[in-house]
């Protein structure tokens, strides 16, 4: 076995740290050796180190100005590095000295999706599908990108076809998942994404995204319960606000038993998985959890008013779902601005 | 006899409230002093089964375990295990690479490994080991006890085979722990770290882990580390479909599957900062089927700690105990780092002022300031772990914890 294929393997191991240290105590000895810089670039690339695995894919490239792997490193990592206009062109490169390598299509793909050129990246996606029928990687490919072009019918399809011909693929789950969530079918955003835990437990992006779904589902409630409360109060009048009457209690009842039927409604298709995950996913989230919980103490509000039939209390809920406005508002401009921040 | 009868009274009034573990406690204390020592035992296990962490019942637990390893017994093994206690090798560090010399000149020319730096004899005990007490008591009822005395586990009918997997985030204290397990049972430690067996795998090494195994059979008794087994398992990754990544696990499993029973005295301990990484062949029943959690070291070990790393350093009055209130989560690597940039910062003064300025609790305190837990990632890992993948509880300890420390 090369030095070179060495460090391949010990990086497709995720040992990244021991990879870069055999990488270079090979090329103390052949500084010049073309395979071991492209392979000390490709796991400088992993690492995040992009200006230092720039310098190796350049010398790479220098070595052996015909490899098409050097050059593909090379853009990647310049793509990483926010130079999109000279990624896209070295990207090219290693596309015109490999037309027929689905791996070079990949990266240049890649590269024009972070460059900003959707509709571009969709056409070499879908030439790298046709390169390489049966990888799931290509299909997640084609995927993505056109998921990222708006297109979530080609985008759907091709997750599917990942799944069929790799169902372990974590990833294609989990941004199959996403999808979901962008058209508002939330219980199988939430299915999804626990299915995608379950393969791979230390993919750490799915408990964010589960977070995320239970924020729209929590929008969700909240709009009916508002709806509902509305309802109620003009139903329940205005004349006897402070005496028990006949129509608060039916309103009660009513807003109670439909949102049972709404729970279940939602909840039906779940597997019993489900529960430790939102539950772990409430544990990060305090505003959100606080959130459940005043929903919660709104229905508990309206037992009470099934119960002694005093509507006036849906002034209550109303008052509760108006605080919460305004907390979700505030975290929603707190935690952009952050994001904003910690992007720069 | 009155004492007697004392005695019987005792284990009746044990028969008629058998939740009551001090009694229970106190019972086995006085047939251990009567020599009853299996007797004392089952008392001593069954009140540990009702409170596990009783420091009486594991105090208990370990004199009755001594005592039972040191009469004469004719098992050809049990005279094993016991002979290097009665050596003093500490005193004797010379003389080890005397005596493991002609040994190994011999297995060289049969196999090429392994050097004699392998091997070595751990001096660090448990209680070298700052603060962990949870971890230690575990590492006693788990490991230590039934290793012992192997006669007696077995009689309980406590399987000896397979190892200990110890888990927890990076730099907290595994490996420490496994070398202080070696010294405590005052076998030979041999480290087969992941690079070991990853260049077995790459190719870049001649010897197999079955020459390993063998080598540590012929210095028994013998604690084989396996630091990293997450490396071999790589679960996810398409190596692990690799044909000779397999024959590496493989190799692994059967040279494991054929430690147990016949109890050989080589006790495998391994490290794992990932787990759910580890191929799932491994963690089977008589491979390593139990899971011991290493967490980030408590308080008095953090204080443990910082003391060690700041004993040769010019240093002032110090108030650790604020350091260790202010290092919650910080794992033993942290701290090292902690007290290595707060001694910089001492340095650097000291060159300013032109004269010695003795390292501060100030410059720990800016240092701890400006230093984060490296163990941060890890837990964001493990609550994804136990919300995605502890159908089976295999995580309930870790669980328990993420429970208690929402923040992390
Ligand atoms: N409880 C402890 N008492 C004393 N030192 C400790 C303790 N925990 C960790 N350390 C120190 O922290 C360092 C890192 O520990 P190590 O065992 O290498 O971590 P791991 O194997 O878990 O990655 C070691 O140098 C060790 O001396
Ligand atoms: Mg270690």
């Amino acid at each position: 076995m090369s030095a070179a294929e060495r460090v391949e393997h010990l990086r497709q191991l995720g040992r990244l740290d021991d990879a870069e240290r055999q990488a270079r105590a090979a090329l103390a000895a052949e500084p010049g050796d073309a395979r071991l810089l492209a392979a000390l670039a490709a796991v400088l690339l992993g690492t995040d180190r992009t200006a230092e695995g720039l310098a190796a894919a350049d010398a790479a490239v220098a070595a052996a100005p015909r490899d098409e792997r050097a050059h593909r490193l090379r853009a990647l990592l310049l793509s990483r590095l926010g130079r999109h206009q000279e990624a896209v062109e070295a990207g090219y490169v290693s596309v015109a000295l490999a037309p027929e390598e689905p791996f070079a299509a990949t990266g240049y793909a890649r590269v024009l999706q972070r460059a900003g050129r959707l509709n571009d990246a969709v056409r070499v996606a879908h030439h790298v599908v046709t390169l390489a029928p049966n990888s799931a990687d290509a299909h997640f490919l084609l995927a993505d990108v056109t998921s990222d072009a708006g297109d979530r019918r080609t985008a759907r399809e091709a997750y599917a076809e990942t799944l069929r011909l790799d169902p372990q693929h974590a990833a294609a789950r989990h941004d199959l998942a996403v999808l979901d969530a962008r058209s508002h079918r939330l219980s199988r955003a939430l299915k999804g994404l626990v299915d995608a835990g379950t393969m791979d437990p230390s993919m750490t992006q799915v408990l964010q995204t589960v977070t995320v779904v239970l924020w729209q589902l929590s929008w969700r409630l909240r709009v009916w319960l508002a709806i509902a409360t509305l309802v109620a109060i003009v139903v329940s009048g205005t004349e006897a606000p402070d005496r028990p009457t006949a129509a608060a209690r039916v309103a009660a009842v009513a807003i109670l038993l439909a949102s049972a039927a709404l729970t279940w409604w939602t909840t039906r298709g779940l597997p019993a998985r489900t529960r430790p995950v939102v539950l772990a996913a409430l544990r990060t989230d305090g505003p959100l959890r606080f959130t459940y919980l005043a929903t919660v103490a709104c229905i508990v509000v309206y037992a009470v008013i099934a119960v002694t039939g005093l509507g006036v209390l849906a002034a209550v809920v109303w008052l509760v779902l108006g605080m919460l406005g305004w907390l979700t508002l505030g975290v929603r401009v707190f935690r952009s601005a952050r994001q904003r921040r910690e992007g720069r | 006899m009155p004492d007697d009868a004392l005695l019987t009274s005792l284990l009746a009034a044990v028969d008629a409230a058998p939740d009551d573990v001090p009694l229970r406690l106190h019972v086995a204390g006085l047939l251990a002093d009567r020599g009853r020592i299996p007797e004392a035992l089952l008392h001593c296990t069954q009140a540990l089964s009702h409170d596990a962490a009783n420091p009486e019942a594991v105090a208990l637990l370990q004199r009755l375990t001594a005592a039972l390893a040191a009469p004469a017994t004719p098992d050809p093994a049990a005279e094993h295990a016991r002979e290097p206690a009665a050596f003093d090798w500490s005193s004797a560090e010379e003389q080890v690479s005397d005596i493991a010399a002609p040994e190994l000149a011999r297995a060289a020319d049969t196999d090429p490994a392994p050097t004699v730096e392998d091997i070595e004899k751990p001096t660090v005990k448990l209680a070298d080991v700052g603060g962990m007490d949870d971890v230690k008591q575990r590492l006693e009822l788990a490991f230590l006890g039934p290793m012992r005395n192997p006669q007696l586990a077995r009689a309980f009918g406590k399987n000896l085979s397979g190892g200990l997997l110890l888990y927890g985030p990076p730099g907290c204290g595994k490996t420490f722990l496994a070398r202080a397990v070696a010294g405590e049972l005052g076998a030979r430690f041999y480290d087969v770290g992941i690079s070991d067996i990853l260049d077995m795998y790459v190719g870049a090494s001649e010897r197999n882990l079955s020459q390993i195994f063998d080598a540590a059979r012929r210095n028994a008794p013998c604690v084989l580390f396996l630091d990293e087994i997450d490396a071999l398992g790589q679960k996810r990754s398409h190596l692990s479909h690799s044909s000779s990544m397999r024959n590496t696990v493989n190799q692994l499993l059967s040279e494991m599957d054929s430690l147990s029973g016949d109890n050989d005295g080589v006790f495998v301990l391994g490290a794992t900062n990932h787990p759910w990484d580890v191929d799932s062949a491994l963690r089977r029943p008589g491979r390593f089927d139990r899971m011991l959690l290493v967490l980030p070291p408590d308080a008095p070990a953090r204080g443990a700690i910082l003391r060690y790393h700041l004993r040769d350093r010019p240093v002032a009055t110090l108030d650790v105990d604020r350091i260790v209130k202010a290092t919650e989560h910080f794992s033993g690597a942290d701290l090292a780092h902690v007290c290595d940039t707060a001694a910089e910062r001492a340095l650097a003064a000291s060159m300013k002022a032109g004269q010695l300025r003795p390292l501060t609790t100030g410059d720990l305190e800016a240092a701890v300031r400006e230093i984060r837990p490296s163990t941060g990632p890890w837990f964001t890992t493990a609550r994804n772990v136990t919300a995605f993948g502890n159908a089976d509880g295999s995580y309930d300890d870790l669980a328990a914890y993420l429970r208690k420390h929402r923040k992390l």
